[in-house]
């Protein structure tokens, strides 16, 4: 805590006190003390006071009490030879200020002094509460993402405007009172013509800093109304509002000691204050969700001019707060959405392609400190595609750098893979590929409607903030067409790929104490879980365990839940307490044990959709793999369908198991049982396409030649076939330990 | 003799008590149930299922001629309409905002608003209103019926996962209860009861719609779901609690073994007890997977099925 | 605790002699286990695995068979209370009663009309599965003549229902060959009823209201005389009775694996219903709860083919979705110039855009792929909604032939197919369609012109 501010705001509280107390005996002298207090068209009396203490003030006298619980909430002024940590003090000392100020505008309006008229403007006093119904819903389902209450004056009034339509664009409700030296940022608006109510989601409180206090009404009575909490219980007000209510404070211009008493009150609800001047910071967390003061001194923020520091100050402002951004249509001059993603650009219709045969292409997504990332900005280095001549392939360079106080190095690639399903949503563009393996090709009538490379940036900034809003609070996007530059990056690019792949063949079930239910086949197999660690993705293909994480972190309470492993229970057979507990609560109480690394003991349930079953053959001693495109009769007397009528629907079936085709090549593919040399047939199709990655597995395994030891459907598709070709081949298996 | 000790479950769980209406109108308690439906020999029933009556705020078109039938010339005017209802033996009215979908007349607040004013006047049932299932137009009419019947404790659907903050929203701001509909999927049911009860809405202020089709139509994944979601309910799952409301009457009547006698086999049968049959039928298999709220159309089916609850209330 | 496959196939002889049917041991003690087939049909067990076996294997309630070699039906061998927990096999035999008191043209007419009533939904034809004759003359002859008119009209399995075992022998002795159900052995008849189900290798039915304590000794005292195939009639009457007996005769049967109710149950909801409405939906409650026979006392198409579709929508395995035969389906009364729309033949996927496109006021084409019975994703990811797939339907089902356009409208998940498909189908407008059907009314309404 700032020894500094906390004088401060001392000092304004007892000030503010002074004065409420005062008037309120001038008050009761001059009217008496039945003459009714209230704020127009609110059920919630003085709401700040109604809601922190449950007390109702209907009359000038019911304002005793409150005045004389601010005087307890006072701390004394700190002595200049006393050292005290001032956080408890202070934030009393906001609240006191809050009753304070609350009071002496219920005192006005007794004495018809509100709401305010000034200069020929009146200015709105308190919301009344259809209107804070209203906006209340459109806070709560998210279409407000919160409000913003700009105390005092801006630098000059076209920053006071350019604030404020910041803030618009950005869906925020917008509180202006307050003044320096007489002159406030409502004037300034009103002087530029700029439209105040309602209707533009501006509200003038009033001219002086006093009538902030009818903001922290507004959170008091939202909190009542839709976070069902009850007046007078105030930790449950200040927690929802912390929590729910996006709001924060932004002092512009010089702070006295009125406006550090009245932010302590601010901050007391979780909402921190910015100021535009030089102010000590107070930035460890606790209070508020982030920082609790935060001084951005305005000649101090970067930008070629005030409109651009003013656009960043707003910036930094939602950052501070923790606020998403939805962006409800994306910004390009062709039509987006779902329709457009199976569209082909053909060569007589294109007019410039990046990447395919022979071209050079690549995309990256990085993760950057959140300084680093400045939001919505896109480059474009080298020449755009009205430059190049019809047809003509160019080198491009898809550069996205992203940042995000929940953002980890593990789901770049995981987000990475959704360029290709945003860039293919746009009318005219067509994406193939990702990596350094994509291919864009853009339409001549894409290009003639004004679609240019920054639309990239357009189309990436607004899916991954509405999409993946979770995790990504920043996003920019460089598109490079020089083809230097993408020769050099995409060799840094390639760095990055290959280290990606080394950390994915180097998760490993140990290396982590938390796996990844999914549960979405539930539907029709109810009491089926997908236990996915590290080295086995879920059995449909689709999961991998950093896909969960992510999707996890994405939808909290979606079917991908974090698994923890526990205790464990048998290594050998990959048994965790966490696991069977886990599996056994969602499985309808079906499913009791649960071991991820054996096909014979509690092994995984399928629900319908593997990609491939599992199924022992004991007369060969081994097991046969059949991949889902396989129609072909199989040694084990059963093809696919018939396996996946036993086998599927969430039952466990020792000696039979649905997984991943990928799982084949997993250092932990049925360990219990031998891994990889218990394998005596497999579909065809999986021989090829795993062929080569397969012979690796197989030479790790100390047989190198094993592949061709396994029969296919060509081969056999009874056990009597199958038996002399093993023996033949010298297949390991038979003489390995016993299966069953 | 041998001895014969029928099974009886020991269930932890109970579904949710939800009340609607009270505050100068009819009140109705629905839920509570602590064992599957009408099982009374194993588990407290403390309420009946009860039986509502879907009235629209337009005239409706294409119902056949039977259904419209039945009902004549109150079909002009909601009002009319929901005190008719109320005579022939709702015990909710369920009224449909239909006008406010794009393609049926793209009306908005205002009228809602109205409508809810006038429907709440014409009779003292609770009342629950439902948007025309476009979600942005759900928001604007629902937060409209919402506000006007503040403090009437209606209810509010449909909840679904693009628009439920703005529908809870309202419900929590004007104490109403919200109608939570997802197809088909017992986990998409839990998570959307869950985001309302994170959003603040409490848990006795939701009903669940799991409805996906009338009989023929996928009638047998909502009853699977429905029997899935009590079992969850009944072995303590608090977030699978809500009671459950069925919207039969319009899956029943949309399908054309209710509309239609020409054109189809003659092993149909004649469509009038058919239709009717479909309808009842729908209604009386649903309400045996724990259905604790069925929404009718034909007064005669509303009839039949409080019969019918009758009886197996015992 | 039921044996997995593996644990069966221990006892097996493993020798993949196939005998079983089945080509090997595996599969055999695999489809054991799921108990679709009896550990008694491997002829080489020894007698002791025969013995562990059975012991696990013996189904909770007796699958028993009614009617003849020609046409019969299996009911019982349920295994689970709900059905999403596996699935329940055995459909609930729908029969209607006549009374040999009735006129014989009205007993030759509901004879001829319940046997030859068939329907036809999403490809299957559904029919009821028989009919209870009951000797409600009391009078032998009059009872025999009725038997014989219905034999010589209906060719279905029969219940016999008559409380005198003179009367059922006289029946027999015409009826025996069809294997019908004898109703029923009480108390007081159960031995000369047991003796008429020995000599005619009939299944017995055995009726005893008093409670269950009581139907159950007269079960055992049944199975002293050597009968195995017994159907059981609580008396339970009216929706709350019959819905509680009939849950608590399951629950005896799976979970205490009490054997004298072991069987499947007859019911009658005709005999405490009003009205024919009433009388339906109690049989379908009883369809969905737990009742192997329904015997109605009515008999109209405008009943029975709700409650076929009833029994058929129950009755589906929750993991086997009903398939639809892939074809073009015609909605409402399409013309050549009305919109074809294509998707897949998952029942609730074909229900839904058929009910949306119904309603839509646009007659259309809707040409179903056989995809397997998966949903349009499922199918999609699963390689088998593709555009090659696509295409090969709207070929080989020459929809071209029946349309003056060459517009078709896809589901709008698979939007990413329209490119591959405008190069499959060169001649054809491929249009986006709605992701769900829900929005199909108004995208025509939007979109379409032909």
């Amino acid at each position: 805590m700032s020894r500094f501010i906390a004088t401060s705001a001392i000092q304004g509280a007892h000030a503010v006190f002074n004065e409420a107390e005062q008037l309120l005996a001038q008050a009761m002298e001059k009217l008496g003390p039945d003459t009714p207090v209230a704020f127009p068209n609110t059920a919630y009396y003085l709401p700040v006071i109604y809601s922190f203490t449950g007390h109702k003030v209907e009359r000038l006298k019911d304002m005793a009490w409150p005045l004389e619980h601010a005087r307890a909430l006072l701390p004394p002024v700190p002595q200049d030879n006393l050292w005290l940590p001032y956080l408890g003090e202070t934030l009393d000392s906001g609240v006191a200020t809050l009753f304070a100020e609350e009071m002496i505008e219920g005192i006005r309006f007794a004495l018809g002094e509100q709401p305010e008229v000034r200069n020929g403007f009146t200015y709105n006093g308190p919301i009344d509460d259809v209107q804070m119904r209203s906006w209340g819903i459109q806070m709560v389902d998210g279409r407000m993402p919160g409000f913003a209450a700009l105390v005092g004056v801006a630098k000059s009034n076209e920053v006071a405007v350019k604030i404020v339509r910041e803030l618009q664009s950005k869906g925020q409700l917008i509180f202006l009172c307050g003044n320096v030296n007489g002159r406030s940022i409502v004037d300034q608006l009103l002087e530029e013509g700029v439209e105040l109510g309602y209707d533009t989601f501006t509200v003038p409180f009033g001219s002086d800093t006093i009538s902030a206090v009818y903001a922290l009404g507004y959170a008091a009575r939202a909190a009542i109304s839709f976070g069902n909490v009850a007046p007078g219980d105030f930790r449950q007000i200040l927690l929802y509002n912390k929590f729910r209510c996006f709001a924060f404070v932004l002092a512009l211009g010089q702070v006295d000691d009125l406006k550090y008493a009245t932010a302590a009150g601010a901050i007391s609800y979780g909402f921190p204050v910015m100021a535009d001047t030089v102010i000590p910071n107070i930035l460890p967390t606790g209070i508020t969700q982030y920082e609790h003061v935060i001084s951005l001194p305005f000649d101090d923020i970067p930008g070629k001019d005030d409109l651009e520091r003013a656009e960043r100050l707003v910036q930094r402002c939602i950052e501070v707060r923790g606020i998403k951004v939805k962006i409800a249509k994306v910004p390009i001059p062709v039509a987006y959405g779902p329709a457009f993603e199976g569209e082909v650009v053909r060569r007589d219709n294109l007019q410039a392609e990046f990447g395919g045969k022979g071209g050079l292409c690549f995309e990256w997504l990085t993760m950057k400190d959140m300084d680093e990332v400045e939001d919505g900005k896109f480059t474009v280095v080298g020449g755009d595609l009205d430059a190049f001549e019809e047809g003509a392939k160019v080198p491009l360079g898809i550069v996205v750098e992203v940042s995000g106080r929940k953002m980890q190095k593990d789901f770049e690639p995981v987000l990475e893979r959704q360029i290709h399903h945003f860039i293919n949503g746009a009318e005219g563009i067509q994406h193939i590929g990702q990596r350094d393996i994509a291919w864009l090709r853009f339409s001549k009538s894409a290009v003639a409607k004004g679609f240019r490379l920054k639309h990239l940036g357009d189309i990436l900034h607004a899916n991954f903030h509405n999409q993946f809003g979770a995790i990504v609070d920043k996003i920019q996007v460089t598109l490079h067409t020089d083809k230097a530059k993408v020769q050099e990056l995409i060799e840094q690019a390639r760095v990055v790929y290959q280290e990606r792949n080394v950390r994915i063949a180097g998760l490993t079930d140990e290396a982590v104490d938390t796996y990844y239910s999914c549960t979405l086949c539930q539907s029709f197999a109810p009491n089926h879980v997908c236990i996915i660690n590290p080295e086995r993705v879920g059995l449909c293909g689709a999961y991998n365990w950093l896909d969960c994480r992510a999707a996890f972190e994405i939808s909290p309470r979606g079917p991908n839940q974090p698994v923890p492993k526990g205790k464990v229970i048998d290594e050998r057979l990959g048994e965790w307490e966490g696991v069977n507990q886990f599996v056994y609560e969602h499985s309808g109480m079906n499913v009791e044990r649960f071991t991820i690394y054996s096909l014979m003991d509690s092994p995984m349930t399928t629900c319908g959709c593997c990609e491939c079953v599992m199924v022992i053959i004991p007369e060969a001693n081994g097991v046969m793999i059949i991949s889902r495109d396989d129609y072909s009769m199989t040694p084990c007397g059963m093809t696919f369908t018939t396996l996946m009528g036993t086998v599927g629907g969430g039952m466990q079936t020792p000696g039979m198991m649905g997984h991943g085709k990928y799982y084949l090549l997993s250092k932990q593919f049925i360990p219990v049982q031998g891994g990889i040399k218990r394998v005596v047939w497999m579909s065809q199709n999986l021989k090829e396409e795993l062929g080569e990655e397969l012979k690796e597995i197989c030479a790790a395994a100390g047989e190198p030649d094993l592949l061709d030891k396994i029969a296919d459907a060509s081969i056999a598709t009874t056990v009597e076939e199958l038996l002399p070709f093993l023996e033949e081949k010298g297949h390991p298996a038979p003489s390995m330990e016993s299966l069953i | 003799m041998p001895e014969v000790e029928v099974p009886l479950e020991k269930w932890t769980g109970k579904v949710n008590e939800v009340r609607l209406g009270g505050n100068g109108r009819q009140a109705v308690v629905v839920g509570g149930e602590a064992t599957f439906p009408f099982l009374q020999f194993e588990g407290a029933i403390p309420n009946r299922p009860a039986v509502a009556i879907e009235v629209l705020d337009v005239q409706p078109t294409g119902w056949p001629s039977q259904l419209a039938a039945a009902w004549g010339n109150v079909l002009a005017d909601p009002a009319l309409w929901a005190k008719k209802a109320a005579e022939y033996g709702a015990d909710i009215i369920a009224l449909r905002l239909k006008s406010a979908h794009p393609e049926e007349g793209d009306t908005g607040a205002e009228e809602a608003k109205k409508t809810v004013d006038k429907v709440l006047a014409a009779m003292d049932l609770p009342l629950i209103v439902l948007g025309p299932e476009v979600a942005e137009k759900d928001n604007i009419v629902l937060v409209a019926a919402s506000e006007a019947a503040r403090g009437q404790r209606i209810a509010l659907g449909n909840c679904e996962e693009k628009n439920y903050r703005t529908i809870g929203a309202a419900c929590i701001a004007d104490g109403h209860v919200a109608i939570a509909k997802t197809p088909i999927e017992i986990n998409l049911a839990k998570q959307l009861n869950i985001l309302l009860c994170d959003l603040g809405v409490s848990p006795e202020s939701i009903l669940m719609d799991p409805t996906t089709g009338a009989l023929g139509y996928g009638l047998e994944y909502t009853y699977s779901v429905m029997e899935r979601l009590r079992l969850a309910c009944l072995t303590g799952d608090g977030m699978t609690s809500m009671p459950m409301i069925c919207t039969v009457g319009e899956e029943s009547w949309r399908q054309k073994e209710s509309k239609s006698d020409i054109e189809v086999p003659a092993t149909w049968g004649e469509l009038e007890q058919r239709a009717l049959i479909w309808e009842e039928m729908t209604a009386s298999t649903l309400l045996n997977a724990g259905a604790d709220i069925v929404v009718l159309r034909h007064p005669k089916t509303v009839e039949a099925i409080k019969a019918t609850i009758d009886k197996l209330m015992g | 605790m039921a044996l997995t496959g593996i644990e069966i196939y221990k006892f097996l002889p493993k020798t993949n002699c196939k005998k079983c049917g089945f080509p090997t041991c595996l599969a055999f003690a695999m489809k054991v286990s799921q108990k679709g087939v009896d550990i008694t049909v491997c002829p080489d067990l020894s007698p002791e695995a025969k013995e562990a076996l059975e012991a696990a294997g013996r189904p909770p309630i007796r699958l028993v068979t009614i009617g003849g070699d020609k046409r019969k039906i299996e009911v019982g061998n349920e295994v689970v209370m709900f059905r999403h927990e596996k699935t329940f096999y055995h459909p609930t035999g729908l029969m209607v009663r006549i009374k040999d008191s009735a006129p014989a043209e009205a007993i030759a007419k509901v004879a001829g009309e319940v046997a030859g009533y068939s329907v036809e939904r999403v490809g299957m034809e559904l029919a009821l599965d028989g009919l209870a004759l009951e000797n409600e003359s009391k009078d032998a002859a009059t009872f025999v003549a009725c038997v014989e008119a219905v034999k010589s009209k209906a060719d279905l399995p029969l219940v016999l229902m008559s409380s005198d075992p003179a009367a059922m022998g006289a029946a027999l002795e015409k009826a025996a060959d069809g294997k019908p159900l004898i109703y029923a052995a009480t108390k007081d008849n159960w031995d000369k009823m047991a003796e008429l189900a020995l000599k005619h290798g009939c299944p017995l039915a055995v009726h005893e209201a008093a409670g269950l304590g009581e139907l159950a000794q007269l079960v055992e005292q049944i199975n002293g005389a050597g009968i195995e195939d017994i159907v059981i009639d609580p008396g339970a009457h009216g929706f709350a009775q019959s819905l509680a007996t009939l849950t608590q005769l399951r629950r005896l049967a799976l979970k205490k694996s009490f054997r004298p109710l072991g069987y499947p149950i007859i019911t009658f909801p005709g005999e405490s219903s009003d009205t024919v409405e009433a009388e339906a939906v109690l049989a379908a409650q009883h369809v969905a709860k737990y009742a192997g026979i329904v015997v109605l006392d009515h008999f109209s198409p405008s009943m029975a083919y709700p409650l076929l579709t009833l029994r058929l929508n129950i009755y589906t395995d929750p993991q086997k979705p009903i398939q639809l035969t892939p074809k073009i389906y015609e909605i409402g009364a399409p013309k050549p110039d009305s919109p074809v729309c294509v998707t897949t033949n998952f029942s609730l996927t074909y229900f839904s855009i058929a009910g949306e496109l119904e309603s839509s006021g646009y007659p259309s084409w809707l040409l179903v792929a056989d995809t397997e019975g998966l949903s349009v994703l499922t199918a999609w990811a699963a390689g088998k909604f593709d555009a090659e797939k696509i295409a090969k339907t709207v070929k080989d089902f020459n929809i071209a032939e029946s349309i003056s356009h060459r517009s078709l409208i896809i589901p709008g998940r698979v939007a990413v197919l329209r490119g591959e498909l405008e190069e499959e189908l060169p001649d054809w407008k491929i249009m986006v369609g709605p992701p769900e059907a829900m929005d199909i009314g108004g995208y025509l309404k939007k979109m379409w012109s032909a």
